[in-house]
């Protein structure tokens, strides 16, 4: 497992206090387009999605892992086709968790 | 504000007097008796003191703290009698007037005769004392046997209380003793004209027939009719009693063989217009007597019979007593007219949803409308005897259902009748009286000896609850409390960690715990993972039964038959893991077929027949190192000399990886850090 380059789990609440650093999220996507895709955050936050996506359709939940380059968007470097059905609300927590007091074991 | 008691009430009790109904004062309590509890009180009139039992229905006035020392009490109802060479009071019904006072005036301790314990009053009969109108006792004993200390052989004599007041000249004795009408009497409400300091009695005594003497030697017995009382005054201290009671329940006649030699005995239930009940026993002649007078639903007057207290194993009517009918018992059809006020049957129902937290082999009353029935099935018992067993799923308004479990004959009576009607969609009501409370998968209710049925009965909560079907619950669903509910996030789930069985000892107490754990399987144990077993069906259920070759054929030992084809079921042993340690588990068919995937028969096939090593280990192979969200029982066996702990796997679930982590989230919310 290559731990050279961790990113931190993120909401889209949490992406503001990690701009320019490596950052990875799960959205649902709304809208996808050439160069970029619109999704929303696991709390209900609009993110712009920058990067060219993979040749393989997207499906409705999709990870993505890239630099944070404004509070509301990510420059994705890779992205992880999640499936249809994803507990939204336990990766939210999952985030919290992650940025708060268990910070110490993620990173 | 300084009370007044009765003045020398203590010497007048001594003399007779139990009319009088005195204020005393209790300036102690004592607990004594071996085998029963018993209180004993010392009384006071200010100016001296006597010794006093309590009977046992007052004993938790000094329990709850209603009666203390220093309480002054007015005596409403007691006797005094003798009991080798001591006078003993013994009080049947008190009021409590003032909880706690200083102690009134300067007794002293002027009965000295019942310094000693008076265990024997339990057992012995009171003898009868003889007290001419001076108020001089002549102690007189009668030489009756002492053989049958429950049968009342007192004969009731009661006070009358016109030669009482006018203090009767002349030589003929007085015979007094016990006014056994505590029973009727009822002060709880306690109204005393308590306007004055001195509180005068002002309970009446009940209605007692008239004295009629038989002049018949220096004895006279009063051969009135005995006074008719509730059932809940019996006790074995009441002077002569009658019961007016409608027979809820007959026994069988049973047969019995003990070192006297054969016998034979039968009980039956009473119930009377105050809702007490009690059982009477007959046994042997007596059982000739009454066996075919009594009738279920009739109402008899019974009256002489001895008092015991009631075998809770056997009986469970609320009452500490039992009636044992004798020779010199009587049983008197009333007619109906007479019993128009007591009720055909009595019934204390539970909600089915209050089954769910019911002790388990407790007794209880339900009623439901039934929604199911299922056929009979042959079960054979411990003592190989064979009997039938049928299920009948009940459900009422609480928004719960149950399984009740018939035994034995209900099951073609009751059973068949059940069926009949469920099958024509017309769903009866069904009240249960004394059914037993089982928790063997969930919680269900089972049918024992006692236990009574009735289909549609005519009683309000039956009419209430088909209205509630009729209008809402033939539609609505019903959560049953019998099956045991595994899902993951289940209420009966207890989560543990494969450390924890061993650390917390697990399985070692006399029911098996059930707990959930999720754990990785690690390794299979791959000689005997399956057993050979017998296919044949015993009722709705298969054998499965180990067979054992015969030849070419099989043979089960249950079933004593042959067959040529077995079926093949797994008893898989493995060892699960998890992040706090290991353990060896067991899984039968259900949850093997769930961890390999394949039938049994295969994979046996693959090993012995085919003898394919290779493909055989692979199979395994590939089936470990999943992670199962694992239903164990555990439980401690004996093992030839020594106790082991086994792990069965009930069930195998897959992880439902979202229910899961949300069962996650809430374990580490809850997690404190130090």
């Amino acid at each position: 497992m290559d731990t050279s380059n961790p990113a931190i789990l993120v909401n889209g609440n949490l992406l503001p206090t990690h701009v320019r650093k490596r950052v990875r999220t799960v959205i649902q996507v709304m809208n996808s387009d050439r160069g970029s895709v619109i999704g929303k955050s696991t709390d209900d936050q609009q993110l712009v999605i920058k990067g060219s996506p993979p040749s393989t359709p997207l499906t409705r939940f999709v990870e993505v892992i890239g630099i944070a380059d404004s509070d509301k968007s990510i420059q994705a470097e890779i992205w992880t086709n999640f499936g249809d059905n994803f507990d939204a609300s336990s990766f939210n927590q999952l985030c919290q968790l992650a940025n708060g007091e268990y910070q110490h074991l993620f990173l | 504000m300084s009370i007044n008691l009765t003045p020398n009430s203590i010497a007048a009790i001594n003399g007779g007097d139990l009319n009088l109904k005195p204020l005393v004062q209790v300036v102690d309590i004592k607990q004594i008796g071996t085998s029963q509890e018993r209180y004993r009180l010392l009384i006071s009139d200010s100016v001296s003191t006597h010794h006093a039992m309590l009977a046992t229905q007052l004993n938790d006035r000094v329990k709850t703290g209603r009666v203390k020392k220093g309480s002054v009490v007015q005596l409403i109802d007691y006797m005094c009698s003798d009991v080798q060479n001591r006078r003993i009071v013994v009080v049947l019904n008190m009021e409590t007037i003032v909880l706690d006072c200083d102690i009134i005036g300067n007794p002293k301790l002027g009965d000295m005769t019942a310094q000693k314990t008076v265990s024997n009053l339990n057992s012995a009969q009171p003898g009868r004392s003889v007290y001419d109108n001076r108020g001089n006792m002549q102690s007189f004993r009668p030489a009756f046997n002492a053989q049958n200390p429950g049968s009342n052989n007192m004969q009731g004599l009661q006070t009358n209380p016109l030669l009482q007041s006018q203090g009767m000249q002349g030589s003929r004795p007085m015979l007094m003793v016990p006014n056994g009408s505590n029973g009727v009497l009822r002060s709880a409400t306690g109204k005393n004209n308590n306007n004055t300091q001195t509180y005068a009695p002002t309970v009446q005594p009940a209605y007692q027939p008239p004295p009629s003497y038989r002049n018949q030697g220096p004895i006279m017995k009063n051969e009135a009719p005995a006074r008719v009382i509730p059932i809940s005054a019996l006790n074995p201290y009441q002077g002569r009693w009658a019961i007016k009671a409608r027979v809820t329940a007959k026994g069988d006649l049973r047969r019995y063989n003990n070192a006297k030699g054969d016998g034979k005995v039968f009980s039956f239930d009473l119930l009377d217009s105050d809702g007490g009940e009690i059982r009477a026993t007959c046994f042997n002649a007596v059982v000739d007597r009454f066996y075919d007078v009594i009738e279920v639903g009739r109402v008899y007057l019974i009256s002489k019979g001895g008092l015991k207290p009631a075998q809770k194993n056997f009986n469970h009517l609320k009452n500490e007593w039992e009636i044992f009918l004798e020779a010199a018992s009587t049983v008197d059809l009333c007619p109906e007219e007479d019993g128009g006020s007591i009720p055909q049957q009595q019934f204390d129902f539970k909600p089915i949803s209050e089954i769910e937290s019911a002790e388990n082999n407790s007794i209880l009353d339900i009623i439901g409308i039934v929604i199911s029935v299922n056929p009979s099935v042959p079960i054979l018992r411990k003592n190989g005897m064979e009997t039938q067993r049928r299920t009948v799923g009940m459900k009422d308004s609480s928004g719960r259902s149950v399984e009740l479990t018939l035994w034995g004959d209900f099951c073609n009576k009751e059973g068949q009748n059940l069926q009949e009607l469920v099958d024509s969609e017309m769903f009866p009501v069904l009240a249960v009286k004394a059914g037993k409370v089982s928790d063997f998968t969930g919680k269900s209710v089972g049918t024992i000896s006692s236990t009574q049925l009735f289909i549609n009965p005519d009683i309000p909560e039956a009419h209430v609850l088909s209205d509630w079907f009729a209008r809402i619950g033939q539609n609505s669903a019903a959560v049953s409390i019998s099956r045991d509910l595994v899902p993951s996030g289940s209420k009966n789930e207890i989560r543990k960690t494969v450390s924890q069985i061993k650390e917390e000892g697990l399985g070692r107490s006399d029911k098996p715990d059930w707990v959930t754990v999720k754990a990785t399987i690690t390794y299979f144990k791959l000689d005997s993972f399956c057993y050979p077993a017998c296919p044949l069906m015993i009722g709705d259920r298969q054998c499965n039964k180990k067979a054992t070759r015969s030849g070419t054929r099989w043979v089960c030992d249950r079933c004593s038959q042959e067959f040529d084809e077995c079926d093949y079921r797994y008893l898989l042993q493995f060892q699960i893991q998890d992040h706090t340690g290991l353990a060896w588990v067991t899984a039968f068919q259900e949850s093997g077929e769930e961890i390999m995937g394949y039938p049994a028969k295969e994979v046996y096939q693959l090993k012995h027949e085919a003898q394919d090593e290779a493909r055989l280990s692979d199979v395994f192979r590939s089936r470990v190192f999943y992670t199962y969200l694992f239903r164990l029982k555990i439980k401690e066996e004996m093992y030839a000399d020594e106790t082991k702990v086994k792990i069965t796997v009930v069930r195998a679930d897959k992880i439902d990886y979202s229910s899961e982590t949300r069962h996650m989230l809430d374990t580490i919310s809850r997690f404190r850090r130090y």
